[in-house]
């Protein structure tokens, strides 16, 4: 079952997050670069693509809504993992410097898939995709085997990362991120790494678990028509470069 | 809602075992450094033991001895033995009558033995021995006894002469060879009797009475006085302060008390140099394992930043670097300990035929390794806790994307 369509149609109906006027600033060696966000809303279930070429601070904005990064000033920042919560206030707990609160908050409702593997190597990929159930304190129920068929390495479970090949390591990235049932999976550039044809692969396998367990994704690709079959909301964004080219800023809103 | 220890302990044991090149390079390295510390305190305390030990186990170091004669009178003496850092106390008498004529049935020979006034707990004697009893029972030494061919329970005839009025007197008395003396006692030939022994054979020479002997002359009532005596202190550590306190009573003396303090010197010099080098020593591991540990939170910044990013808080991952820290201090200790029992046993096997039995030149005690043990840990903890404290401050996003 989908709830893209639904979301969309009503997009203030469960907001996961809503971003008004947020800004991140960095610089370094005389070139500045600045994301600005005027308004960014995304609903529950939503399945998000922010398509663009590298530097043109796709990172930037999804580490920002991973909470691993600070921005410099925000209007309003607000996140609602659960649909019956109240919002949360993230730019309340930056100021507060509640890093740990945060880091709670990244074990309970995200997943994270990173453009390479990113698995831990004295683990074995069984222990990798189980990682986030294991701190969560989750018993094993068979979800890391289900998943691990689903995602074609389930005859990889008890080797270590280094057995695998760079598809494979991505497929249990994915895995990982979303063993523990997450709310929501931020996933930048998962398939980068990978020749066309296992990236659509992967990416098939990504969207129909996705979709069975019903989380919202939010996906940075560098090209459109790599994903474009895969039925996401395209966010816009407009890139400026001043003519000295010492700083370029990105707009990005949705 | 921090991760349970256990599992930062299992994930950090993992790391640990799976960069096993890079953990034996640090658990050698500490070894390295531990190793021959302690077998240098090992060194430092087997030997200056092993002369304290020799010190100690010499009853005759503990010997303190008047240099001239005087006239000291038995109360004296008494106040003298009373002291409590004064363990054994007799008086002598002059050693010109302290002389005997010896005989046995079994040898032809005659022997002049010394007299060494004794009494119970006469520390020169075997304490399980017999002591020297009454005007009869004698502790011959090791080679008086072998020239009289005696053993203990043997009887002897002991005689001695006089001039008294221009007359050669001689009288004989029978002894009892009540014990044979350890060799160390006495090395000439020589008998440990009682003072009583001692003054009757001083009166006689002196041509007075002694009626219990039932030898005649001279009734004549003056307090006796003593221009010696034996003393022996309670234990080494006594004796500079016994020599002292004669020399404040105007009696010089002579002790063994600069060789004592030759021993204690060298012993409080060698533990200087000792915890000089360990110390310096210590930091310098400490601070080697810090750098490593240090950059090791460079080299792993992405795994740690994956564990950010699942949600271990500040602390769970500080502890990583202490974890490992520890496992490289116990595991260090364990090879250094290991490699001090091999090279302090053949150093004592080198040294086997040069020392008494039992004894070892190179030796440390149980709780020496467990204080080995606990500063290796001090340290490395320390170290791993800056380490740690860099670990904990490695923002995710910065670093997931390096690789």
């Amino acid at each position: 079952m989908s709830t893209n369509n639904s979301s969309q149609a009503h997009p203030r109906g469960a907001l996961v997050y809503y971003v008004r006027d947020v800004v991140k600033t960095r610089e370094s060696e005389g070139v500045a670069f600045r994301l600005k966000v005027p308004s960014l809303q995304i609903a529950m279930g939503e399945k998000i693509a922010l398509v663009g070429e590298s530097g043109c601070g796709k990172s930037t904005l999804l580490d920002i809504l991973a909470f691993i990064l600070k921005p410099s000033s925000v209007g309003a920042f607000r996140f609602r993992p659960e649909r019956d919560g109240d919002p949360l206030d993230m730019d309340a707990y930056w100021k507060a410097g509640r890093l740990n609160q945060l880091g709670d908050l990244r074990k309970r409702y995200l997943g994270y898939v990173m453009q390479t593997g990113g698995l831990l190597p004295y683990l074995t990929v069984r222990e990798n995709m189980d990682l986030c159930r294991n701190v969560l304190g989750l018993a094993q129920d068979g979800t890391i085997e289900h998943l691990a068929e689903q995602l074609g390495i389930a005859k990889h479970l008890n080797k270590l990362p280094e057995a695998l090949s760079t598809g494979e390591r991505q497929r249990v990235a994915i895995g990982r991120a979303l063993a523990h049932r997450p709310s929501i999976v931020i996933a930048d550039e998962p398939t980068a790494s990978l020749d066309p044809y296992a990236a659509q692969k992967i990416m098939a396998h990504f969207m129909e678990l996705v979709e069975e367990l019903n989380i919202t994704v939010i996906l940075a690709s560098h090209a459109w028509r790599h994903i474009k079959e895969l039925g996401l909301r395209r966010l816009h964004h407009r890139t400026f470069r001043s003519e000295d080219r010492n700083l370029t800023e990105t707009i990005v809103s949705g | 809602m921090s991760v349970p220890l256990r599992k930062v302990f299992a994930l950090a044991s993992r790391d640990y075992v799976h960069e096993w090149q890079m953990s034996v390079c640090f658990v050698l390295a500490l070894a390295a450094v531990l190793g021959p510390m302690l077998v240098l305190f090992g060194l430092k305390f087997g030997i200056v033991g092993a002369m304290i030990d020799q010190l100690i186990e010499d009853p005759g170091n503990r010997e303190i001895r008047p240099v001239s004669s005087g006239r000291y009178d038995r109360s004296w003496l008494e106040s003298v033995r009373r002291r409590p850092d004064v363990s054994f106390l007799v008086p002598r008498t002059r050693s010109i009558a302290a002389t005997i004529e010896l005989s046995s049935e079994d040898s032809s020979r005659h022997v002049r033995v010394e007299l060494i006034p004794s009494d119970q707990g006469d520390p020169m004697l075997s304490p399980r021995g017999d002591r020297p009893e009454g005007v009869t029972r004698i502790v011959l030494s090791r080679s008086a006894a072998e020239k009289l061919q005696v053993a203990a329970g043997d009887t002897l005839d002991g005689s001695l002469a006089r001039q008294y009025r221009g007359q050669k007197e001689r009288v004989h008395l029978p002894l009892t060879v009540a014990a044979v003396a350890p060799a160390r006692a006495f090395a000439r030939d020589g008998a440990f009797v009682s003072v009583n022994l001692l003054e009757a054979l001083e009166d006689f020479r002196d041509g007075r009475a002694v009626p219990r002997m039932g030898w005649s002359g001279d009734r004549e009532n003056s307090i006796r006085t003593y221009p010696s005596f034996r003393l022996y202190a309670r234990s080494i550590y006594d004796v500079a302060a016994l020599r002292d306190a004669f020399a404040n009573l105007g009696v010089d003396v002579h002790t063994h008390a600069a060789e004592i303090e030759l021993v204690q010197r060298m012993n409080r010099n060698l533990t200087a140099i000792y915890w000089i080098i360990a110390v310096i020593g210590l930091f310098g591991f400490s601070l080697s394992l810090g750098a490593s540990l240090w950059a090791n939170v460079d080299r792993k910044r992405k795994e740690l930043s994956v564990l950010r990013l699942v949600g271990f808080r500040t602390m769970d991952i500080a502890w990583f670097p202490m974890v490992q820290a520890l496992y490289t201090a116990i595991l260090g200790w364990a090879l250094a300990v290991g490699l001090y029992l091999l090279v302090a046993g053949v150093i004592n096997q080198m040294m086997a035929s040069q020392l008494g039995q039992g004894q070892q030149v190179c030796q440390l005690l149980p709780h020496h390794y467990g204080i080995a043990l606990a500063l290796t840990c001090a340290a490395a903890v320390i170290a791993a806790g800056l380490a740690g404290l860099r670990s904990a401050h490695i923002e995710p996003s910065a670093s997931l994307r390096d690789l």
